[in-house]
Parts: C-alpha cells; structure tokens; sequence
C-alpha cells in the first residue's frame, strides 16, 4: 500500500471529491443510486404524502393519479406513501442483519482456519449441512422457530438473515484466512503466546480485507432479496407495517385492475438491488485493480 | 484412486445429510408452543394432553424421538402429518410429482435460454451486441424471482390477456390445462436459473476459446459452429455440471416463491403450509427431501467434474 501526501492547501471536501472521482464508474452510480434511497428512506421517516397506515385515503385499488402516483392498495391506503415508510425498514434489516452474518462469519472463519484440527473440522461440517438447506427454507424455519410473538419484529428478520448469511460468510472468510495464517507475521503472533482472538484482529483480519469487503457487499444485495421473499411469503413483518416484499404479495390480486400498486414497490426493491449490485462490481474491480482481493 | 476419492465424496454427502437431520429436528424441537396443545386446543384437558404425548412419543426424551424419526425415516415412512392426521408420504408424494414436472419443465426451457446468449456473447467477447446483453443481464439480476413474476403476470395476464393469472392444476386436469398452467411459473423459474448462468458460462466459454485446441481448430479451416460445439462446449461441461447443482439448489427456493405466486399445488406451498401451521413431521420431511435434492445434485455434480477432469483424477 502506498501512501500519497496530500498538500494541506486542498480542501478536505475538495479530497472528497476527487477521491470519488477515481472510483470506477459503476461504483460511483451505484453510490448515487444508494444515496437517493437513504435519502427517501429519511424522507420517509420523517414525512410521507399520507400516513403510511392511513385507511381509505382515496377509492380502494384505484391507479395512478396526481393525488396517489403509485395508485391506492385494496384498502385505499396510498401505494407511494408505503413505499417511502417501508424505505427505512428494509434498509434497516438489510444493514443490521448483513453486519451481523458478516461479523459472525467471519469471526468463525477466521478462527477455523487459524486453530484448525478439530475445531475447524465440526464447524465446517455444520456449516455444510446448513449451506444444504436452500437459504429460503433454512430463513423461513428460523422464523417459525422463533414463534409468532416476534415473527414480525423487524430486528428478528434481520437476525435471521444474518444466521442465513453467516455460513456462508464463514466459507469465504475461511478460505481467505487459509491464505494468510501460514505466514510469518501470524507464526511471530503465535509464538509471542498471543491470543487466538488478538491474533485474528490484529494479524489475519486486515489482510483478509480484500475479499472480506466484496462479500459484505455481495451480502447486502442479497439482504433485501431474501427480507423480501419472507414478506412475500407472509413470514416477514406484518401488515400495517409495510415492507416491498409483503406489499408485492398484499397487492397480487390487485393486478388485474391497478398493476402500477404492484409496480411501485417492485420499482423500489429492484432499484435498491441494482445499485447495490452496481456498488459491489465497481467495488470488486477497484480492490483488483488496487491488487487488494488476494489476501496478501 | 478415481473410486476411492468418489467415495469419499458421497460418504461426505451422507454425513452431510445426517448433519442436516440434526439440525432440522433440533430447530423444529424448539418451535414454539406444546404440539399437543397445537393440535387439541387450549381448553384440552390435562389427563387428554397427557394421553397424547405417549401416543406421540413425546414423553421420551428428545434423543429417543430423533432416533426413533431417523429409524423411521431410514425405512421410508416420514411420520404423519400433525394438521391432516394423513402419512406424510401420501400427503408429499403428488405434490413432489407436480414440482417435479415444473422443475424440469423450468430446466429444460433454461438450457437454450442460458447456453444461447452466452455462445452468442462469447464468439465475441466486448462486441456491441456482448455489451447490450451483459447489460440487460446485470439489470435482471436486479429482480428478484416474486418481482420477475408480477411483472410477468402484468405482461401475459393484463397486457396481453393470454395466459391464465394462477396455475391451478387438478388430478381432472387435461394435457392442455397442464400446458397453460405451466407455462409462466415454468418460464419465470427458467428466466431466474439462466441469470446467473448465463454470466458464468460466458466467463467459461471465453476461457476455452482462448485454449490452443480450439485456436488450433479454427486455423485448420473449421467452421466456427462446428468449433463451439464440438471441442469449445465440451471443455466448459465441468463448470456447467457445477452450475446445473447451483441452479437445482435455486430452483428449490423459486419453487417455493413461484407456486405461491401462481397457486401452483405443489411441493413448495405444502412446506409453507406446514411451516405455517407447525406441522412438526411434515416440516421435518420437507426439510429434508429439499436438502437431499440439493445434496445429491452438487455430489453428482462433483462427480462428475472428477470424471471429467483428468487433472483431478491423477491427483490423490
């Protein structure tokens, strides 16, 4: 890594900007894409045409118009105010529950592949069996498991995704840490007596930053994919709260009459998604380029 | 030595799915709520709750019940369904039938739908028309399976009203009654699986063109059809039989989310089902069935790349 002085006469904001500038391109547009989203995320929390939960607000499963851009759902409630209120919910749950996998796969994954023998050997073999149960099922049988009273707890969805994330994370973090417990400096550690914990926060983990980084946001992709298809499956939260998933599902037999309810939420995920994917490309070819995704 | 290390891997397989039971029978023990309770009501009585639990077994301990289910399971009989009171076998049995002819209708639709764009945008990796199609490529993988299918059903149902908005099917179901139910879940489920396959099997294809044999080929005159078939799609099959195993694991959960859509009687809406109604044997069974179908695939899958890979062959 190499460090560049920067003068004192340039700004910090003006260091931003070229900072920024240097990114790849699809990187940058999926930061715009993500930064509108937070920004109707906040907007939404904050203030909504009609309230999100506001019962006949108009004539039921009418479609677009001045009033309602994203038409009326089936209880008149406004389609486009739902959809800015369900911003920061899914957005909450992807973020917390992809730190979540993230931190605790890669806790776990490090630690495999630093300790090794058997440690290593029962973990990869549970992590397998739970790497054979479809991601969707293993989501979806977490949930029941945890039981009706906080099915629709939004911090319980984003817990699930994160146990739905964390084997396969833990793979990934394994296979990076392999790379680099052989080395040296992790020998030096070892034999300074020091900590299986500190030598992984200290020693492993800033070389594994790399590919760690990709998969976190690779992961944060997927999140509102999978928060999605738990509420379309009626195991996310639960109406009157909004989430794009269940509205998609709320509003299914709307279609024939006013499409655009189902279009709006569905214009909502897939844009999250894009950018998201968008930032993740740009990210992968950033760090290749700065020779940053082989552990070193 | 090919032998041994096959055995290997399908005794991985098998501990794998013994793993799996595990978990599944430990994450179902701690569903919530007595079952007994679940299934008398709440104003049951003591002495009838009690009676139940022997009946059911539950007044052993939970390593007895699992071994008991695993012996069960062993010889084929799945348990019975707590909400039905039917054995789970004959409750399952039809309904896998159902996605099992949905699945391969999906597969089979997806083979020309990821092998032909990604041959088209191999032949000449940074062309305009390989540029247009990654593009559109990266935009679909924006949209999830239940997004895919409302805007599909907007498109065939609304738009252009041709094909019916749910895929009901009956054992009084006609050939043609089939045909029309399965074609949206069907090409739904196909359009999904061929995404993501068809980004990796032009990354592969690309990386066989460039191989001297097939550089060898073209020079001798070849004609460029004959090229990609017969020495360019043969050397990516590896990776492909690795991505068929990814796909049948992805294609267990479209099932699910595209026969909630299309109210598609099949596998995946009876495991939501029970899942719903903590249907303990029947969550257990589903569970199961889904994880040895993704199991055997990516066994086989690997596999199969042994086979084929004589690198991997001469190695252990």
């Amino acid at each position: 890594m190499t460090v560049t002085a920067v003068s004192p006469a340039i700004s910090a904001p003006a260091r931003l900007w070229s900072g920024f500038r240097s990114l790849p391109l699809a990187m940058r547009c999926g930061m715009a894409i993500l930064a509108l989203h937070v920004f109707v995320a906040m907007l939404g929390l904050l203030w909504t045409p009609y309230p999100y939960d506001a019962i006949g607000t108009g004539v039921g499963a009418t479609g677009m118009s001045w009033q309602h851009p994203f038409g009326l759902d089936q209880l008149g409630r406004d389609v486009l105010s739902r959809v800015m209120y369900a911003s920061h919910i899914v957005l909450y749950m992807g973020l917390l529950g992809t730190l979540f996998g993230m931190f605790f796969g890669t806790i776990l994954g490090l630690l495999s592949a630093l300790i090794g023998g058997w440690f290593d050997a029962i973990l990869q073999r549970f992590f397998e069996a739970m790497i054979s149960i479809p991601f969707l099922i293993l989501g979806l049988i977490a949930i029941s498991a945890a039981g009706p009273r906080l099915a629709s707890n939004p911090t319980l969805i984003a817990l699930v995704v994160g146990i739905v994330f964390l084997p396969r994370v833990a793979r990934i973090a394994r296979a990076a840490g392999l790379q680099v417990v052989t080395r040296d400096y992790v020998t030096a550690a070892r034999l300074r007596g020091e900590s299986y914990p500190a030598i992984v926060l200290q020693e492993v983990l800033p070389n594994c930053a790399g590919p760690l980084l990709v998969e976190l946001a690779l992961r944060a992709g997927y999140a509102p994919v999978l928060i999605g298809s738990f509420g379309f499956l009626g195991f996310g939260v639960r109406a009157p709260m909004p989430e794009w998933g269940l509205m998609l599902s709320e509003n299914r037999d709307l279609i024939m009459i006013t499409p655009i309810t189902t279009i709006g939420p569905g214009l909502a995920l897939a844009t999250l998604v894009f950018g998201l994917n968008l930032f993740t490309d740009g990210l992968a070819r950033y760090l290749d380029r700065a020779g940053l995704t082989t552990a070193r | 030595m090919v032998g041994k290390l096959i055995l290997t891997r399908i005794l991985y397989a098998v501990l794998t799915l013994l793993a799996v039971s595990v978990v599944v029978f430990a994450a179902v023990e701690i569903l919530p709520g007595d079952i007994t309770t679940r299934i008398l009501g709440r104003s049951a009585t003591p002495e009838a709750v009690a009676v139940l639990r022997k009946q059911l077994g539950y007044d052993q301990p939970a390593v007895m019940r699992y071994a008991n289910w695993l012996g069960g399971v062993l010889q084929g009989d799945l348990g019975t369904s707590l909400s039905s009171q039917r054995s789970v076998n004959e409750v399952i049995g039809p309904r896998l039938a159902n996605t099992a002819i949905l699945a391969l209708c999906a597969f089979v639709l997806s083979v020309p739908l990821s092998l032909l764009p990604a041959a088209a945008q191999a032949l000449k990796p940074g062309s305009l028309l390989d540029t247009i199609a990654s593009a559109i490529n990266f935009v679909l993988l924006a949209i999830p399976d239940y997004l895919l299918a409302s805007i599909m059903l907007i498109l065939f149902v609304v738009v252009i009203p041709v094909l019916p908005s749910t895929s009901l099917v009956t054992d009084a179901s006609g050939f043609w009654d089939w045909v029309r139910a399965l074609i949206l879940p069907s090409v739904v489920l196909a359009i999904s699986i061929s995404i993501y396959a068809i980004r990796l099997l032009r990354d592969g294809l690309i990386d066989v063109l460039s191989r001297d044999y097939v550089r060898m080929a073209e020079l001798k005159g070849m004609p460029l059809r004959v090229v990609l078939w017969r020495h360019a799609f043969p050397n990516a099959i590896g990776p492909t039989l690795n991505i068929t195993a990814l796909n049948i694991s992805y294609l267990i959960g479209g099932v699910i989310i595209v026969e909630r859509v299309f109210s598609f009687p099949g596998f995946g809406s009876v495991m939501v089902g029970a899942l719903q109604a903590g249907d303990a044997p029947l969550i257990e069974a589903t569970v199961l069935i889904a994880a040895l179908i993704y199991i055997t695939a990516n066994t086989l899958a690997d596999i199969g790349s042994i086979l084929t890979n004589p690198k991997l062959r001469s190695a252990q």
